[in-house]
C-alpha cells in the first residue's frame, strides 16, 4: 500500500521523539530548550505579524507541497517543484515586467505565466518518463538545477534590456502586486488562493473520473494499464498538474512577498515541500496541516536563534529527521502488509 | 504407532474477537502426505504458521521433532536476483569468505535433479512466469531437508504436470521419512496423492478421515457447509463467428502462427502447460501487447496495444495475477467495482465519479456473487482470495462483454468461489458471451469448454470438440506431441 495510515498514537510518538531529539540538539547547541521553544512559539504565533508571517512561510510551501503530492498519487516521485517554482516564478516575474495594462490584469497574467511555466517544466520530466520511461526522480533532480542555472543567466544576461539587474527583474508596480490581507503584513491573497487549490485538489482526486484514473495509476500500475488507462499519458498530466501548482506557487511568492522575481527566489521550498506533503499523508487537507506546522517551524526558527540563539540548522535537522522517520515507518508498513 | 513429528493440541488463534483457529488438534507423522482442506478464511493458512513458529498461538501446545520447513503461499524471494541465488540464500557456500557460485550452481541443479522441478539457475526471478518461481520457493524450501515439510497451496500456481511431478517428489521424501503436511483446495490432489486428510471451517475441524475412504463431495460438504453451488445446463446455441484472431504471433516468439475463432455462446478451453503462450495470447486479446497477425470482432480489424479500445468494443479480460494485474489492493471493494468501467456513460456523471452507481453495482456484485465482505467500504485486501476473484469475475461480466477472457479464474480460490465462478462462466456463455478459458487444470476444462484448442511451445498443436475430450490425447499435446 502506497499511503499507510499511520496510527494516531505511532504519529504521536513519532511527533514527540522529534520534539526531544530536538531538545538533545538544543542542549548541545548550549540552550535551554524550554528558552528554545518559547522563543520559537513567540516568533511564529506571539502576536498578529508573527502570526501573519508564519502563514507566509505556510503559503509559500502549500503550493509546491500539493505539488509533490499531486505527482505521488500517480506514482511519481517529483523531487523537481523546487526547478518548477523557479521557472514559474521566473515566468512570472517577466510578465509583470514587460506586459502592459491594468493591475489587476498584470496579476492574473503573471499567474497564469507562473502555473504555464511550471507546467511547462514539469512537463519535460512528464514527457521523458512517458516516452523514455527513465526514473523522474533523476530527470527531475537535474531539471532543477538547469532551471536554477537558466533563470540566473537570464537575469543577469539577456534580461538585462527590460532592466534586469544583479540577478533580479525588475521591481513590480505596486499596483501589480497580490492585494494584502491585513494591512502592514506580507500576507496576501496567495494564501486562500493555495486553500482553494487544495480544496480543488481533494476534489479531483476523491471525485472526478480523472482523479480515480490518476489514483489507480499510482496505487496499481499494472491493474491500471489493463483497465485501459493510458499511462505515458498519465505521466505527462501529472506532471504538467504537478509544476502548474508549483510555478503558481512561485508566482505568487513574486508577486506577493518579493515584488520581483530574484534568483534566490526560494530556500528550498520545493524540497521542504516534499517532507511536507510526506507528513500531510499525501491528503490535501493534511497537507494543509503540515505546511501550517512547518510554517511555525520556519518562521519560529528565526526568532529562536535571535532570541535564544538557537542555531536555526536545529529546526532544520528536526526536519530532516522527520523525512527519515517518514521513510522509515512507510517501509515498515510496507512489509508488515 | 510413532511419535508424531508434528502435534499440535488444542490450538487456539484470535484476533480481536474472531477466532480464527478454535480449538484444532492435528497430527502429522513422519512418511505421511497429510493434507489440511478448507475454504479460503477457514484458518489453514493461520495454523501453518502457528505450526511452523512464524505465528504465535494464543492458547495450545505444539511439539515437533526436528526443523520445520513452510512453502508459503505467496512466496517472498529477491525478485531481482538470479533462481540460484534465492535458492542458496542464507545458506550460501563459501570459498573463504568469498560466494562459491559455482558451488552454489552445482547444488541447485541437482536439487532441481533430484527433486524433478527443473528450472533455469541463471534466470532473474521477477522475469519468470508465477509458476515457475513457486517452483524456485519449493526448492529454496527442500534445499535446508526439512523434517516436517509444510506446502500452503503449492499447486495453485503450477500446471497439472509439474503439480504431477511435486507430488511424485512429495511422495519420495516421504519415503525418506519426511512428515508432509499439505494445504490445498484442491479436492482431487487431496484424494489422489494424500495419506490422511482433515478439513477445516470457520477455524474448527469438521471432518478427519483416510483419503483412500473419502470422496470429492464429503470432503466438499465438510468445507463449506452444505451443498456447493449447482452448474446451470449447456444450453444449445447455433455458434456464429464472434473473434476471429488469424495468425498470431508475439515478437518474444512466446505465441506463434496462432489461429482459432471464439462464437457467441461458447466457452473456448485452453489447454497446456503454463508458460506455452497462454499470457501471450491473453496479453494480445487484452490489447496489452503488439501482435503480428490479424484479430477481428466481427467485420471489424482490432488495433493492437490498445487495452482502452477493447474494453469499449466488450472484450474483458480477468487477468492471472488478481492482486497486481487485477485490483489496487489499498482501494475498497466499491472503488476496485468500476475499474476497467471507469469512463462508461454508466458510471459517471458527467466528468465526475458516480458515487451512488458505483455502491449500486458494487451491492448487486456482493450479492449476485455472495461475496463474503463486512461490507462495501472494506479494503479489498482484507478480503479472501475467493472473495477478491468473485469482484474480479463480477466486473468483468458485468456490462453483458462481447468477449470475455479469463486466465486461469479458479487458481487459488476455494471450492465454494470455484463453483460460484463456473457457475456464472456457464451462465453468461448461456446467455450470449464467447468465452477464452486458459486453465491448467483438465477438469475444469472439461466441465466448462465447448471446444479444447491445446498450446504447446507457442503454437496450437490440437484442437477438438466436446464430444471428442480425451485426458489421456491431450494430456500428450500438453507434453509436446503434434497433431
Amino acid at each position: 500500500m502506497r499511503r499507510p495510515r499511520g496510527g494516531a498514537r505511532t504519529n504521536a510518538i513519532a511527533a514527540l521523539v522529534l520534539v526531544a531529539i530536538a531538545c538533545i540538539a538544543m542542549l548541545v547547541a548550549g540552550t535551554n530548550p524550554i528558552a528554545g521553544f518559547a522563543a520559537l512559539a513567540r516568533g511564529s504565533l506571539g502576536g498578529p505579524h508573527q502570526l501573519a508571517e508564519t502563514l507566509v512561510q505556510a503559503t509559500s510551501l502549500l503550493f509546491p507541497a500539493l505539488a509533490v503530492a499531486f505527482a505521488f498519487r500517480a506514482g511519481f516521485f517529483n523531487i523537481g517543484a523546487e526547478g518548477q517554482l523557479v521557472m514559474g516564478g521566473l515566468a512570472a516575474g517577466l510578465v509583470g515586467a514587460i506586459v502592459p495594462g491594468p493591475g489587476p490584469v498584470a496579476i492574473v497574467a503573471m499567474l497564469a505565466a507562473g502555473a504555464l511555466g511550471g507546467a511547462a517544466w514539469g512537463t519535460i520530466a512528464g514527457g521523458l518518463r512517458a516516452r523514455f520511461g527513465g526514473s523522474e526522480v533523476v530527470a527531475t533532480l537535474m531539471l532543477n538545477v538547469i532551471a536554477a542555472l537558466l533563470a540566473n543567466f537570464l537575469v543577469v544576461g539577456p534580461l538585462r534590456a527590460i532592466g534586469a539587474e544583479s540577478g533580479e527583474t525588475p521591481s513590480l508596480a505596486l499596483d501589480r502586486t497580490l492585494p494584502v490581507l491585513f494591512a502592514g503584513t506580507r500576507l496576501t491573497i496567495a494564501f486562500p488562493l493555495a486553500l482553494l487549490i487544495a480544496a480543488a485538489l481533494w476534489f479531483f482526486l476523491a471525485r472526478t473520473v480523472a482523479g480515480y484514473t490518476l489514483r489507480a495509476v499510482g496505487d496499481a500500475p499494472l491493474a491500471a494499464a489493463r483497465a485501459g488507462i493510458d499511462l505515458p499519458r498519465m505521466a505527462v498530466f501529472a506532471f504538467a498538474i504537478s509544476g502548474a501548482i508549483a510555478g503558481l506557487g512561485g508566482a505568487t511568492i513574486v508577486a506577493g512577498v518579493l515584488h520581483r522575481f530574484n534568483v534566490a527566489l526560494s530556500p528550498g521550498y520545493g524540497f521542504i515541500a516534499i517532507a511536507v506533503a510526506l507528513v500531510g499523508n499525501l491528503d490535501p487537507p493534511y497537507i494543509v496541516l503540515a505546511a501550517l506546522g512547518f510554517g511555525i517551524l520556519q518562521n519560529g526558527s528565526l526568532a529562536m536563534q535571535s532570541l535564544a540563539h538557537v542555531p536555526k540548522d536545529a529546526v532544520t535537522i528536526v526536519e530532516g529527521l522527520a523525512i527519515v522517520a517518514l521513510a522509515a515507518r512507510r517501509s515498515i508498513a510496507r512489509r508488515t502488509a | 504407532m510413532t511419535r508424531p513429528a508434528l502435534e499440535l493440541r488444542g490450538i487456539v488463534k484470535t484476533y480481536d474477537t474472531t477466532r480464527a483457529v478454535d480449538d484444532v488438534d492435528l497430527e502429522v507423522v513422519a512418511g505421511e502426505i497429510h493434507a489440511l482442506c478448507g475454504e479460503n478464511g477457514a484458518g489453514k493458512s493461520t495454523l501453518a504458521q502457528i505450526a511452523t513458529g512464524t505465528l504465535a498461538a494464543t492458547a495450545g501446545e505444539i511439539a515437533c521433532t526436528g526443523t520445520i520447513g513452510l512453502v508459503r503461499q505467496h512466496f517472498e524471494l529477491a525478485g531481482r536476483l538470479r533462481v540460484w541465488e534465492n535458492i542458496v540464500l542464507g545458506r550460501e557456500p563459501q570459498r573463504g569468505i568469498r560466494l562459491d557460485a559455482r558451488a552454489a550452481r552445482t547444488r541447485v541443479r541437482d536439487l532441481a535433479t533430484r527433486t524433478g522441478l527443473h528450472v533455469d539457475p541463471d534466470a532473474v526471478v521477477e522475469t519468470l512466469a508465477i509458476g515457475i518461481v513457486q517452483r524456485v520457493e519449493i526448492l529454496r524450501v527442500l534445499g535446508s531437508e526439512p523434517s516436517v515439510l509444510v506446502l500452503d497451496e503449492p499447486t495453485a500456481a503450477l500446471s497439472p504436470g509439474e503439480a504431477e511431478t511435486l507430488f511424485a517428489t512429495l511422495r519420495a521424501l516421504a519415503r525418506t521419512g519426511t512428515a508432509i503436511l499439505i494445504i490445498t483446495h484442491n479436492l482431487a490432489d487431496v484424494l489422489a496423492h494424500a495419506d490422511r486428510v482433515t478439513v477445516l471451517r470457520a477455524g474448527r475441524v469438521t471432518l478427519r478421515a483416510l483419503a483412500a475412504q473419502t470422496t470429492t463431495d464429503v470432503l466438499a460438504r465438510a468445507m463449506v457447509g452444505g451443498e456447493l453451488p449447482a452448474l446451470p445446463a449447456r444450453e444449445r446455441a447455433a455458434v456464429r463467428e464472434r473473434l476471429v484472431a488469424h495468425a498470431i504471433g508475439t515478437t518474444d516468439g512466446g505465441l506463434r502462427d496462432a489461429t482459432f475463432a471464439i462464437g457467441a455462446s461458447e466457452i473456448v478451453g485452453v489447454a497446456g502447460i503454463e508458460g506455452n503462450g497462454q499470457a501471450q495470447l491473453v496479453d494480445v486479446l487484452a490489447g496489452m501487447r503488439a501482435h503480428t497477425g490479424t484479430l477481428a470482432l466481427g467485420s471489424d480489424v482490432l488495433v493492437p496495444g490498445n487495452p482502452h479500445a477493447r474494453i469499449a468494443r466488450g472484450i474483458r479480460t480477468i487477468a492471472g495475477d488478481r492482486q497486481r494485474e487485477g485490483l489496487v489492493l489499498a482501494w475498497s471493494v466499491a472503488e476496485n467495482v468500476v475499474l476497467g468501467d471507469q469512463s462508461r456513460a454508466e458510471m459517471r456523471r458527467g466528468v465526475l465519479v458516480d458515487r451512488g452507481a458505483r455502491e449500486r453495482r458494487a451491492r448487486a456484485i456482493v450479492a449476485d456473487f455472495d461475496v463474503r465482505t463486512p461490507s462495501i467500504a472494506t479494503p479489498i485486501a482484507a478480503l479472501s482470495g475467493g472473495n477478491q476473484q468473485k469482484i474480479v469475475v463480477g466486473r468483468a461480466l458485468g456490462f453483458a462483454p462481447q468477449i470475455l477472457v479469463a486466465y486461469a479464474p479458479t487458481r487459488g480460490i476455494d471450492v465454494g468461489a470455484a463453483a460460484l465462478v463456473h457457475a456464472r462462466l456457464l451462465e453468461a456463455r448461456n446467455a450470449g458471451v464467447g468465452i477464452l478459458l486458459v486453465s491448467f487444470e483438465l477438469d475444469e476444462l472439461f466441465t466448462l469448454a465447448d471446444r479444447l484448442v491445446v498450446l504447446c511451445g507457442g503454437t496450437i498443436v490440437h484442437a477438438c470438440a466436446r464430444a471428442d475430450f480425451d485426458k489421456t490425447r491431450i494430456g500428450t499435446f500438453m507434453a509436446g506431441a503434434s497433431s
